[in-house]
């Protein structure tokens, strides 16, 4: 089992080097939650695939649904709704024992028949089966990563009733939930972990984060997303804010594999056309780290191999060799203040080297500026989550050393699908009054131990 | 200095024979940083066999003979003392140095090593002349200035969570260039250097675990305890001071029907006719006579604020005698007994006493307690959930926002006014502290300098003799939970 060190984690503009936020009592019970968040979900299911990858929704379902495993502050799995497991048949078969005595919020008993079904919705791939109180996992391919990836929130034991009511064993059960719009959540007197001290949480959804600032600045939120670009400005203000690792992928990603020798020389001259630096310094506001790999340096080790300087000589060079200039459309999110900035931005860089690239929000587009939070800091996971999403070639890997990884992410760099800008933190700004809420080290935020005190001790 | 410098000649000779399997049975592979940092915690774990080791060569340096033995042992400790660090890197040092050369074949290089880890400069200077030693009898020759276009190896000690990562970027005078790298897995961090112990409250550490503890006993000690209770969510165990270590005695398992509360507290109490009696929101265990075999029972009987041995008190009431170890001294005071309920699915006490403090017998909910007698009355104070101290003297409830934390606890002493109050600091971002008051009338007046805590304080209980208290920690870099007892000592 991997070992992972999260010593650097939280980077915070006033609580330094502290996950999360302390608590200058004991916790105190009672209290009303108010959250705002940018996404807005259209389902809970944390199987749904369907809607867009987001720290916020994998947060959400962490405070309805746990998992078989989780990951603690080291990156180890730990035990959670499974107390013990074990691997045989050289990794491609996995067998997890259930927790005894485990309640469904609908007060129904967790059992393993009811795990099975969960995870097989989850991962139609999988040969799940229930024995006893034991879930089984098949698989024809060895899969050292399988706990940690039945860590990830996607993963979450969930049981859908047939009026298609969802019902987890998380903190927090479904009081009410209008989509898009809000969740209200209520405390689960019976967890299996004990009953969380807030009452309940009310989480608004599809802010901008210009309003979710305002919102906490007026008294109306406790707990709000803070976009990297306005992170300085938010420390700077003196609010109290708490940023992950950076743990999110801002990427170009083309639509299509390379069709020619012309193509990929164009790729190439956009890739070296991009100048990482001043658009972190300017757009970003110096959030995040300049990247040209897919996994962050922190997760594989060897991220500073891959260069992140613009050649502008190197691009035209590559551009002169090919004859015609197709107009490339770059699509981005309209939701999404800065990245139509970014995109105008690379759309300048690439002009500078002779390319054409067109913003538009519309989604048929040559290449798309993409934010894609790594699913873990599993590196394996993370890579091959990225791979999924970007349509590339499942990774085949043979070993699980660091060259192993390294050949794995240059494979999949070498498509040319996939231009890596920038890994982003996730980050949040909290009111005094919130204690000891964590920020996981997949940029994700849990309130299960949070609690509501008074603005000074 | 003698002492420091055999146990580190020692811990290089310890290191040889670990490399040669002579002594220690160590994994092989990459895995040798692990094993580096685990020999060294042996070393110095043994202090008495470099004591040893020290008194030996004073011996034999008494003749001629014994001298050129000690300098032979010094010069040969010396010498490994030199190589020990650079030892320990020597498989990914080795692997590197395979994977640059072939790559670029025996010849001419220029070689840089630039740290990107979190490795000091005593590792990176080890590993930058290993690399160097490593690559040299593969045939290759390193360049000062490069007098021709020559092979450049641009090697970064880099790290992951998991591992350290070694990365060679190969640059070929022909233009081509060329990435390999090693890996070699991370030691777990090794926990923060605790601050040293004020002069008047003093803190001794009794236990450390990377599991929660609730809370530690010690049922017995001469000059130090030598047989504690720990108890965990989930049992209780007993240990014996032996052979220099703790030894596991006993364990029991706590029987609970209802998931625990978060933020769980609990309490161990040491018995006069059985071995102790353990509370738990809800639940009340209770030990056989002679062994810790634990008898649970789900119970919202009262928890006892005081722990001190029972004396029959007036109007069949009870009194606690403190300190214990008193009982017979006319010093020792009388405070009547007092329960509280605690709740339980929750972290605090429901504010309900049994039998009451005067005309008292709620106050609101709190967190701890402690007690302060007085000539004619006893003065309690209660830690509120609300973050205000409540001070009960029988017959008015004054309150007072004082800033404390919400974990307190009574000393009797032979110091001062004789009673103390420990109370918690309302907690920094590295930790938390305990300071001593005493009060005069109403008014706090703290009688101590705060002993820092590089973590949480999750439990401060009074022991059962009453002149001491034991703090549970959770440490918030280590996630390690450590039992200390606090006493207090009298002048500076």
């Amino acid at each position: 089992m991997r070992l992972f060190g999260w010593h650097w984690l939280a980077v915070s503009s006033l609580l330094a080097g502290s996950l999360s936020v302390y608590a200058e009592t004991r916790p105190q019970y009672g209290g009303t939650l108010h959250v705002t968040m940018r996404a807005a979900p259209v389902s809970l299911d944390p199987a749904d695939s369907s809607q867009p990858e987001s720290f916020a929704q994998r947060s959400l379902t962490m405070l309805i649904f746990d998992t078989m495993l989780s990951t603690d502050e080291d990156g180890r799995t730990q035990p959670a709704l499974a107390t013990s497991w074990q691997a045989s048949q050289g990794n491609r078969r996995w067998q997890f024992h259930l927790r005894s005595g485990v309640k469904f919020h609908d007060g129904s008993a967790l059992t393993a028949e009811a795990a099975a079904a969960s995870l097989r919705s989850a991962n139609p791939s999988w040969n799940v089966s229930a024995d006893g109180d034991v879930v089984v996992i098949e698989e024809d391919t060895p899969d050292p990563e399988l706990p940690a990836e039945l860590a990830l929130p996607r993963n979450a034991i969930e049981k859908q009733s047939p009026d298609n009511k969802l019902s987890g064993t998380g903190p927090f059960h479904i009081v009410d939930w209008q989509p898009r719009k809000k969740l209200t959540l209520g405390a689960e007197e019976d967890c299996w972990r004990g009953r969380p001290f807030l009452d309940g949480v009310e989480i608004e959804m599809g802010k901008n984060s210009q309003d979710q600032l305002i919102e906490l600045e007026l008294g109306k939120a406790d707990l709000v997303e803070v976009a990297p670009e306005q992170s300085h400005r938010v420390a700077a203000e003196g609010h109290l804010l708490t940023s992950s690792a950076p743990m999110e992928l801002l990427a170009l990603i083309f639509t299509r594999d390379v069709a020619s020798p012309d193509d990929k020389l164009l790729r190439d001259a956009l890739a070296l056309s991009v100048e990482r630096g001043s658009i972190r310094s300017v757009l970003l506001q110096g959030a995040g780290q300049a990247a040209a790999s897919i996994l962050p340096n922190w997760i594989s080790g060897y991220g500073f191999v891959f260069p992140t300087d613009a050649d502008l000589t190197r691009a035209r060079q590559a551009r002169e060799q090919v004859h015609t200039i197709p107009r490339w459309t770059i699509g981005y999110d309209a939701d999404d203040p800065a990245a139509r900035l970014l995109a105008e931005r690379l759309a300048l860089n690439a002009r500078d080297a002779g390319l054409s690239l067109q913003p538009t929000t519309s989604t048929a587009v040559d290449v798309r500026l993409a934010r894609i939070p790594l699913a873990s800091a599993d590196p394996w996971i993370a890579l091959a989550n990225v791979t999924a999403i970007a349509g590339l070639p499942g990774l085949k890997n043979t070993g699980r050393s660091v060259e192993d990884l390294y050949a794995a992410e240059q494979a999949d760099l070498a498509t040319q699908r996939v231009i890596p800008l920038f890994h982003l933190p996730a980050s949040y700004a909290a009111t005094p009054v919130l204690k000891n809420w964590i920020l996981r080290p997949d940029g994700t935020w849990s309130v299960a131990d949070a609690w509501l005190g008074s603005a000074k001790p | 200095m003698m002492l420091a410098w055999a146990e580190i000649a020692f811990a290089a000779v310890v290191q040889v024979f670990a490399s040669t399997g002579m002594a220690l049975a160590e994994p092989c592979g990459v895995e040798t940083v692990q094993g580096r940092r685990w020999r060294m915690r042996r070393a110095v774990y043994n202090f008495g066999i470099p004591n040893a080791i020290s008194n030996f060569v004073t011996r034999v340096s008494r003749s001629a003979r014994g001298l050129r033995f000690a300098a032979q042992l010094s010069t040969v400790m010396l010498g490994l003392l030199v190589t020990a660090s650079a030892a320990d890197w020597n498989i990914p040092e080795q692997q590197l140095a395979r994977r640059i050369v072939a790559v670029t074949g025996p010849g001419s290089v220029s070689l840089a090593v630039v740290n990107r880890s979190s490795l000091g400069r005593r590792d990176y200077e080890a590993i930058r002349n290993g690399l160097r030693s490593a690559l040299e009898p593969l045939g290759i020759r390193f360049m000062k200035q490069p007098e021709q276009p020559a092979t450049t190896i641009a090697i970064s000690l880099s790290e992951n969570p998991a591992s350290y990562v070694w990365v060679a970027e190969i640059r070929k005078n022909t233009g081509e260039a060329f990435v390999v790298m090693v890996s070699s897995l991370r030691s777990d961090r090794t926990p923060g250097v605790h601050e040293s112990v004020p002069l008047t409250l003093r803190k001794t550490s009794l236990w450390a675990s990377d599991d929660p503890i609730l809370d530690v006993a010690v049922l017995e000690e001469s000059a130090t305890p030598n047989r504690i209770a720990v108890l965990d969510p989930e049992k209780v165990s007993l240990y014996r001071w032996q052979g220099a270590k703790w030894q596991l005695e006993q364990t029991s398992t706590i029987v609970h029907a209802r998931p625990w509360p978060r933020d769980l507290r609990g309490r161990l109490i040491a018995a006069k006719d059985h071995l102790l009696d353990v509370f738990l929101p809800g639940v009340i265990c209770r030990s056989s006579v002679s062994s810790l075999a634990l008898n649970c029972r789900e119970s919202d009987d009262p928890w006892p604020l005081m722990a001190g041995p029972r004396v029959p008190g007036v109007n069949g009431g009870a009194l606690s005698v403190f300190p214990s170890a008193d009982l017979a001294n006319a010093a020792s005071t009388l405070v009547p007994e007092l329960g509280a309920f605690f709740a339980p699915t929750r972290n605090f006490f429901t504010g309900v006493l049994t039998p009451g403090v005067g005309k008292f017998t709620t106050v609101p909910k709190f967190y701890s307690a402690a007690v302060l007698p007085r000539d004619r009355y006893a003065l309690w104070l209660f830690a509120a959930s609300d973050g205000l101290v409540h001070m009960v003297d029988g017959a008015s409830d004054q309150v007072a926002k004082l800033g404390w934390g919400s974990d307190l606890a009574s000393v009797k002493t032979s110091c001062g006014a004789g009673w103390q109050v420990l109370a918690t600091g309302t907690g920094t971002a590295s930790g938390d502290s305990v300071r001593a008051y005493e009060f005069p009338d109403r008014d706090p007046v703290a009688v101590s300098a705060a002993v820092d805590f590089s973590g949480s304080i999750t439990a401060m209980w009074t022991e059962a003799k009453g002149d001491t208290a034991i703090v549970v920690t959770r440490n918030r870099e280590t996630g390690t939970y450590e039992a200390f007892r606090l006493a207090l000592a009298c002048g500076q």
